[in-house]
């Protein structure tokens, strides 16, 4: 089973800015447990862009879908049996990235 | 009501806990179980009414997978037609039921959706009895419960009793959720149930798992 798993940071509260070398070693780690299927860090919300061509023509907007002061900071896909194994992963994530984890399942 | 009727209804309500945690056991899913154990009626008392209520339960369970699923499917319904893989060792205490609680009572499910959803699977309470003690309407226990198993089912929460390194962690959730079933057989919130069940509290320690941490 897969699930996503999402580094959520605060911009009125952001985690720890030295987390780089834990979240290292611990996807080393994840690798080794064969847990690790996907990993990346995003950058700002600032630089994204939203696309709806769900019209005639389509629409670029600057920034993100949606503002808020929460937003996505990082993702991981894991391989995980079941969802203890995955929450047991996250509590540990969520310690190693000084931020909040949500862990949601693939179809 | 005869004699027969009354003797399916009296096994149904005490064996009910046990079948839904065989079932769930055996077909992994709480829908599949839940339907299966109805009421069903019968020629005479059968002989030995906990078992023909989990069999007549397994043989609906099986039918309903029959009728939902396909070719790919067919594989998985033949090896269900038997139950000959020996349970697995579930650790602390062998029991089916147990871990229907702690499935029921997982951490990734809201406090009162773990108490309306062990009231339901384990308690075997209808919706109704539930809506009534949570003074909310029908509908939205029903969707409550619904959205409870699907979330079991697509998140995989496991069915099993978590390893001994693990249950102090998850016992006190358990506890919580088993006062609550306490209280509704305590002080039975239906219009037309007895003040106490004794279907819920009887089976209830008098100091609810004393040594339930200590492991």
């Amino acid at each position: 089973m897969q699930y996503l798993v999402s580094v959520i940071d605060d911009k009125s509260n952001p985690g720890s800015t030295d987390r780089r070398p834990a979240i290292s070693a611990f996807n080393e780690r994840l690798i080794a447990e064969g847990y690790w299927v996907f990993a990346g860090g995003l950058a700002d919300t600032d630089a994204a862009t939203v696309i709806d061509n769900r019209g005639e023509q389509a629409v670029f907007s600057d920034g993100p879908f949606v503002e808020s002061k929460e937003y996505l900071a990082g993702v991981w896909v894991w391989e995980a049996p079941d969802l203890d194994v995955a929450l047991k992963l996250a509590a540990e994530a969520s310690k190693v990235c000084d931020r909040k984890i949500e862990v949601r399942p693939f179809q | 009501m005869s004699d027969v009727e009354e003797a399916v209804t009296r096994v149904h309500h005490e064996e009910w806990a046990r079948v839904v945690a065989a079932l769930t056991r055996r077909f992994g899913d709480l829908d599949i179980a839940e339907d299966a154990v109805e009421r069903w009626p019968a020629d005479g008392i059968p002989p030995n009414p906990g078992a023909w209520l989990t069999t007549t339960a397994n043989r609906k369970a099986i039918d309903r997978i029959r009728r939902e699923n396909k070719r790919e499917d067919k594989h998985r319904e033949a090896q269900m037609v038997y139950d000959d893989d020996p349970p697995e060792p579930v650790g602390a205490i062998d029991d089916d039921r147990l871990r229907l609680i702690f499935t029921c009572c997982h951490p990734a499910l809201a406090m009162q959706t773990r108490v309306a959803l062990t009231l339901r699977m384990v308690g075997g309470l209808t919706v109704p009895e539930i809506a009534r003690a949570f003074l909310v309407r029908e509908t939205a226990l029903e969707r409550r419960i619904t959205r409870a198993k699907a979330k079991i089912k697509a998140a995989r929460i496991p069915y099993r009793v978590p390893a001994a390194q693990d249950l102090p962690a998850r016992v006190s959730g358990v506890l919580a959720v088993l006062y609550l079933v306490f209280n509704e057989g305590y002080l039975a919130s239906g219009p037309d149930t007895d003040p106490v069940r004794h279907d819920l509290t009887a089976a209830h320690p008098p100091d609810p798992c004393p040594d339930a941490g200590r492991r």
